[in-house]
C-alpha cells in the first residue's frame, strides 16, 4: 500500500496531447476516482501509472520511489482492464496463479492463495472453469482476483463496471468498495459515470480534456464546484450567467443576464472569489429550490413545461426568459404543465463560479 | 493541403527519442529484431546491392554501359521511332510477329485450318511488361466477374463451384504448363475433342509463344483476383448498398457507384500482385520456349546464368536490375493500398450477412456454361498433370494409351529422383522451422513494438514478394561463390536460406493477422502481473496465435516445395544437392529418361501436398484464410 504522487504529467500521441500537466496526490489506502467525459484522458493516465505508456514529461512516485521510467512489469500494480482481459487459453486457476508463478511462489502456497482470493470474491470452486464458461460478473471477479492475489501496491480499475448490466453494476460497486476497505489497498478508479464516482470514492478528480479541473470529496465537488465545467458535468442544475455588482460579508450580489434580475449568491470556491465587475456563472442544484417562500430574495417566476414524478420527489423543467430551470420539489406540491409558479433559492445554495 | 514544415530535432527531441526506444526495446525484443534484421540484410539486401554494383561496373569502373547496351540492342528493345517523308512523318518500326497466324495444313481427309495465337514481339523488355499487363487485365476481368457473381447471387451448386474455381491455386511448376501445352496444341485434347471428334469448332486454335504464356498465367493467377474481389465484395456493409437503393440507385448504376468503388482497393491490390507474379514467372516461359516465349526477362537472366561456372555477365545483372526495378515499383504501389486498408479485410470479412439474390434459371444456366468453360480451361494443367502422372504412353490421342502406377514407383526406385525429393523435403522443413522462429518474431515486432521505423521492418519482411526469384538467385551467386556457402560445393544452405526468405511473407502475414486479432490488453495484463516480455511472448502471445502459425507455415512449406527459380539455378550448380523442382526441370528439358511422366508424377505429389495444406490452413483460419493468398 502506497501513496501516489503524480507531478505535471504530460503525454502526447504524435501531435495530440492527451494529458496536459496532471498533478495529483493520492493518499495511502484511499479510493480515488478519475471522473470525466469519454476521451478526456482517464485511461491514458491510468496506463501511465501502470507503466504501459511512457510519460513525455513529469514524474510519478509510489511513496518516495520515483517510478517514472520503471518498466511496467516491475511496478507491482494490479490492474483490472475494462474488458477484463482474461486469458482464454487458461483456466480460472491458471489465470489467477499467473502472477504468483511469475514471482516463483511455491506450488502449495499458490494453491492456498488462489483459494483464499477466490473466496474473497465469492467464486469458490470455479478453479477449473475457463473464462468462456463464466458470466460477465464472474469474469469481472476473476479479473479482480487475479489483480489482488499478487498483493499489488496499488489497484488500478479502468471502468470495471461498464460492461455489466445495471443491477449487477450496483452489486459489484458495493462489493468493490467492501473489498477495498477490507484490504486497505490504495485504489485508482476510472469512470465516466458521475453517479458511480460519487457513490464509491473517498476523493475524486474531475477531468476535462487532458486536465484536472477539481480534486475533492464527492460532497465538495457536488456542493462547491470550482469551475463551470465541473458544475455542469456533476449532477444537474440551473445555470445562469451574471455579473458581480457588490460584495458584502462574503455574499455577492449578482445581476443576472436575460433580465432575470439580481440574486444574492456565495462564492462556490471561497479560496478563489469572484471580483466585483467580473462575469460569473450562477449554478443552482435542483433540490435547492423552494416554493411558497415569503422572502424577497432570489425569486424566479417560471412556466412549467415538463413534470416527471420520481417517487420521492417531482422533477420540474421550467423556463423563464429563455433560461431553463431544473427544479426538484416535494412530491406533494401541486404543479401542472403550462402553469407559472414562483420559486426561490436561499443565497447559501446559489453558487457563483468564476468563469474558466 | 498544407504540408507541415519539417522541424529540426532538438537535443530534447533526441533524448526523448532515445528514452522511448529504451522504453520499448527490452532485451528480448532487441534480440528478435537483431536476428530478423541480420538475416534479411545479409540474404536479401546485400545480394541486391551486389547485383546493383555489378550492373553499374564495366571494365572495372563505374559505368552505365550495360544498360545502354541492353536498351540499344533490338533484341531487348526493338521498337524504334523513325521519321518518314509522308504524314504523319513519324512511325514505329521493329515490331515483329502478329496477333494471330493462320496456317492451312493438308491432312488425310482434306485441309485443316489452324489459328496460331502468337502475339507481337517488341523485344525482351517491352515483352515482359506486355505479358504482365495482359495477364493482369485478363485475370482481373475473369476474377472480378466471377467474384461478383458468386458474392451476390445464389444458385444451386454455387458454393461447390466457387471452391472449384480456386483449384488453379494449386500450382505445379513446369508440369502444369506442360500439361496445358499438351492439352492445347493442335494435336492436344481440346482441339481433338472439339475439332476432330465433336466438330463444333470451325478451325483449330493453338496458342504459342508469348500468347501461350499469357494464357497460362491468366489461368493460374485469376483466382488471386477472385479471392480478393470476393472478400472485398462480401465485406461491403450491405447497408451501404441498401442506402443507395433507398435513394433510388439500382442495377448497373448501383454497381458502378457503390459496389465497384468499395471493392476496388481489394481488386487493385490483387491485380498488382498478379502483375508481380507474372513478371517473375520463370516456369511458364521455360515450357514455351522455341517460339518467342523465351523473350522475357526472367528467362533471359536465367539463360545467362545457368552455367556451372557460376560466371554472371554484367548484361545479366543489368537485366536483373531492370526486372527488380519493375517489381519493386509495383510492390510499393501494393503497400500503399495495403497500408490504407490496414489489413481491415482480415477482420471485416464475413461479419455482414452478405446480400445475395437468387438467380433466374436462364441466367443460372449462362453462369454454369461460362464457369464450366473457364474451369475446363483453368483445370487443363491439373487434368493434364493427373493424366500424365498415371499414363503409360500417350500419343496424339484424347486419352493416354493405358494407365499405370509405374511413374510413382519410379519416384522411389530412381535414386536421383528420390534424393531430389528428400532434398526438397529436408530443405522445406528446415526453412519452415526458420520461418516460424523468425516470422513469428517479425510479426510480433511489427504488431506490438512501437519504435520509430518499425514500419520499415514490415516492408522489409514482405519485400520478398516483390523480388523475382531469379534476381535473388543471381545475387546469391554473385555474393556466395567461393565462400563456405558456395552453391557449387553444396546447394543446401543457400536453398534453405532462399526458401526461408522467399516464403517468409506467407507466415508473417498469417501470424500478423493473428496478433492483430489478439487484444493487446491480454498481454498487458500479464506484464502488469510482473511477467517480462519473453515470458509474455511465450505464455500469452504465442498460444493465442498458434493456429495462425500453423496455417502460415503450412503455406510456407508447400510453396518452398514448389519453388522454381532459385531451385533450378542453385540446383544446377550441384546436382547431388538439387531439389525436386530442379530434377523435374532436368528430366523435362534435358531429354532424360522418364520424359513427361515421371515429372508429372512428381507434380502430382506436389499438387496433393498443396491441396492438403491449403485446405488444412483454410480450415484452421476459416474465413480469414483469404488473406494469406490475397494481398
Ligand atoms: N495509443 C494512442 N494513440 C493515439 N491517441 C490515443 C492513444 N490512446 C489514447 N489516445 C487519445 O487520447 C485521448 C484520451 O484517450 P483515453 O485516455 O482513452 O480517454 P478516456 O479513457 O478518458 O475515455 C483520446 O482522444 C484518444 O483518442
Ligand atoms: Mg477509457
Amino acid at each position: 500500500m502506497v501513496k501516489i504522487k503524480a507531478v505535471d504529467i504530460v503525454k502526447r500521441f504524435g501531435k495530440f496531447t492527451a494529458l496536459r500537466g496532471i498533478s495529483v496526490d493520492i493518499r495511502d489506502g484511499e479510493f480515488f476516482t478519475f471522473l470525466g467525459p469519454s476521451g478526456c484522458g482517464k485511461t491514458t493516465f491510468l496506463r501511465c501509472i501502470a507503466g504501459f505508456e511512457m510519460v513525455d514529461q513529469g514524474r510519478i512516485y509510489f511513496d518516495d520511489e520515483d517510478i517514472t521510467y520503471l518498466p511496467a512489469y516491475k511496478r507491482n500494480t494490479g490492474m483490472v482492464f475494462q474488458n477484463y482481459a482474461l486469458w482464454p487459453h487458461m483456466t480460472v486457476y491458471d489465470n489467477i496463479a499467473y502472477g504468483l508463478k511469475v514471482r516463483k511462489v511455491p506450488k502449495e502456497e499458490i494453491d492456498k492463495k488462489v483459494k483464499e482470493v477466490l473466496k474473497l470474491v465469492h467464486l469458490e470452486g470455479m478453479e477449473k472453469r475457463t473464462p468462456h464458461q463464466l458470466s460477465g460478473g464472474q469474469q469481472q471477479r476473476v479479473a479482480l482476483a487475479r489483480a489482488l492475489v499478487i498483493n499489488p501496491r496499488v489497484l488500478l480499475l479502468d471502468e470495471p463496471l461498464s460492461n455489466l448490466d445495471a443491477k449487477l453494476r450496483l452489486e459489484m460497486r458495493a462489493e468493490l468498495k467492501r473489498l477495498q476497505k477490507q484490504l486497505g489497498i490504495t485504489t485508482i478508479y476510472v469512470t465516466h459515470d458521475q453517479e458511480e464516482a460519487m457513490s464509491i470514492s473517498d476523493r475524486m478528480a474531475v477531468m476535462d480534456v487532458g486536465v484536472i479541473k477539481q480534486v475533492g470529496t464527492p460532497e465538495e465537488i457536488y456542493l462547491r464546484p470550482k469551475d463551470p465545467f465541473v458544475a455542469d458535468f456533476i449532477g444537474q442544475g440551473t445555470f445562469i450567467h451574471g455579473q458581480v455588482l457588490e460584495e458584502e460579508d462574503g455574499r455577492l450580489v449578482v445581476e443576472l443576464e436575460s433580465g432575470l434580475g439580481k440574486v444574492e449568491a456565495i462564492p462556490s470556491d471561497p479560496t478563489n472569489k469572484p471580483r466585483i465587475g467580473e462575469r460569473v456563472l450562477i449554478a443552482i442544484r435542483p433540490e435547492s429550490f423552494e416554493v411558497g417562500v415569503k422572502d424577497k430574495l432570489n425569486l424566479f417566476d417560471v412556466s412549467i413545461y415538463h413534470v416527471s414524478f420520481l417517487g420521492d420527489r417531482k422533477r420540474i423543467q421550467a423556463e423563464a426568459n429563455g433560461v431553463k430551470f431544473i427544479v426538484e420539489l416535494e412530491p406533494t406540491v401541486n404543479v401542472e404543465i403550462g402553469k407559472r409558479i414562483r420559486i426561490s433559492v436561499p443565497p447559501k445554495s446559489t453558487l457563483a463560479i468564476r468563469m474558466g | 493541403m498544407k504540408v507541415p514544415r519539417p522541424t529540426i530535432p532538438t537535443i530534447d527531441d533526441l533524448k526523448r527519442g532515445l528514452r522511448e526506444i529504451r522504453w520499448n526495446l527490452d532485451i528480448f525484443v532487441f534480440i528478435q529484431l537483431v536476428v530478423v534484421l541480420t538475416i534479411f540484410i545479409l540474404f536479401l539486401i546485400v545480394p541486391l546491392f551486389r547485383i546493383t554494383f555489378n550492373a553499374f561496373i564495366y571494365g572495372g569502373s563505374l559505368s552505365l554501359r550495360w544498360f545502354v547496351e541492353v536498351f540499344t540492342d533490338p533484341y531487348y528493345f526493338s521498337p524504334r521511332i523513325v521519321f518518314t517523308e509522308t504524314f504523319p512523318y513519324i512511325a514505329v518500326e521493329g515490331i515483329s510477329g502478329s496477333l494471330i497466324n493462320v496456317i492451312k495444313r493438308p491432312t488425310d481427309t482434306g485441309v485443316e485450318t489452324i489459328i496460331l495465337l502468337v502475339g507481337y514481339d517488341l523485344g525482351v523488355i517491352p515483352n515482359t511488361v506486355l505479358v504482365a499487363v495482359m495477364t493482369t487485365v485478363f485475370s482481373t476481368i475473369i476474377g472480378f466477374v466471377f467474384a461478383f457473381i458468386f458474392a451476390r447471387y445464389k444458385f444451386p451448386g454455387s458454393e461447390a463451384l466457387r471452391i472449384i474455381l480456386l483449384a488453379p491455386l494449386l500450382s505445379t511448376p513446369f508440369v502444369g504448363a506442360i500439361g496445358l501445352k499438351k492439352m492445347l496444341t493442335s494435336e492436344g485434347v481440346i482441339n481433338t475433342l472439339f475439332y476432330d471428334i465433336l466438330g463444333i469448332m470451325p478451325f483449330k486454335i493453338e496458342p504459342s509463344g508469348l500468347m501461350a504464356v499469357v494464357l497460362v498465367q491468366t489461368l493460374i493467377f485469376y483466382p488471386i483476383i477472385f479471392l480478393n474481389a470476393y472478400t472485398a465484395i462480401i465485406s461491403i456493409d450491405p447497408t451501404m448498398e441498401e442506402q443507395a437503393e433507398n435513394l433510388g440507385a439500382s442495377g448497373f448504376h448501383l454497381f458502378r457507384t457503390v459496389t465497384l468503388p468499395l471493392s476496388l482497393p481489394g481488386v487493385e491490390a490483387g491485380a498488382l500482385l498478379v502483375f508481380i507474379l507474372s513478371l517473375e514467372d520463370l516456369g511458364t516461359p521455360i515450357v514455351f520456349t522455341g517460339t518467342n516465349a523465351e523473350k522475357v526477362l526472367t528467362y533471359q537472366i536465367f539463360r545467362r546464368m545457368f552455367t556451372p561456372t557460376g560466371y554472371i555477365s554484367g548484361e545479366a545483372t543489368a537485366l536483373a536490375m531492370i526486372l527488380l526495378a519493375m517489381s519493386i515499383i509495383i510492390f510499393l504501389a501494393i503497400r500503399k493500398y495495403v497500408s490504407l486498408r490496414r489489413y481491415a479485410m482480415l477482420t471485416k470479412g464475413g461479419i455482414w450477412r452478405p446480400r445475395t439474390r437468387k438467380l433466374s434459371l436462364k441466367v443460372s444456366l449462362l453462369v454454369y456454361v461460362v464457369a464450366f468453360f473457364t474451369l475446363f480451361l483453368a483445370l487443363q494443367p491439373h487434368i493434364g498433370v493427373v493424366l500424365l502422372a498415371f499414363a503409360g504412353e500417350w500419343g496424339p490421342t484424347l486419352l493416354p494409351g493405358y494407365f499405370t502406377l509405374e511413374n510413382f514407383y519410379t519416384l522411389f526406385r530412381d535414386a536421383a529422383v528420390f534424393r531430389s525429393i528428400t532434398n526438397s523435403l529436408t530443405y522445406s522443413i528446415t526453412a519452415m522451422g526458420l520461418i516460424i522462429v523468425l516470422g513469428v518474431s517479425a510479426a510480433y515486432l511489427v504488431s506490438r513494438v512501437k519504435i520509430p521505423g518499425i514500419e520499415a521492418l514490415d516492408a522489409l519482411v514482405t519485400l520478398p514478394i516483390a523480388i523475382p526469384g531469379i534476381v535473388i538467385a543471381t545475387g546469391f551467386f554473385l555474393l556466395f561463390l567461393k565462400t563456405p556457402l558456395d552453391p557449387i560445393i553444396n546447394g543446401a544452405p543457400l536453398l534453405i536460406i532462399s526458401y526461408t526468405v522467399r516464403k517468409f511473407p506467407f507466415t508473417v502475414r498469417a501470424v500478423f493477422a493473428g496478433f492483430e486479432q489478439v487484444d493487446k490488453a491480454l498481454e498487458e495484463s500479464a506484464i502488469n502481473l510482473g511477467a517480462n516480455r519473453a515470458r509474455v511472448f511465450f505464455t500469452i502471445a504465442l498460444p493465442l496465435v498458434v493456429l495462425n502459425i500453423l496455417a502460415g507455415s503450412m503455406l510456407s512449406f508447400i510453396y518452398s516445395m514448389s519453388e522454381v527459380s532459385t531451385g533450378i539455378v542453385i540446383g544446377d550448380a550441384n546436382h547431388d544437392t538439387a531439389p525436386m523442382t530442379w530434377k523435374m526441370y532436368d528430366i523435362l528439358f534435358k531429354g532424360l529418361e522418364g520424359g513427361l511422366f515421371v515429372p508429372a508424377a512428381m507434380g502430382f505429389v506436389l499438387m496433393t501436398l498443396q491441396f492438403i495444406m491449403i485446405v488444412g490452413s483454410n480450415l484452421l483460419l476459416r474465413k480469414r484464410a483469404t488473406a494469406l493468398i490475397g494481398v
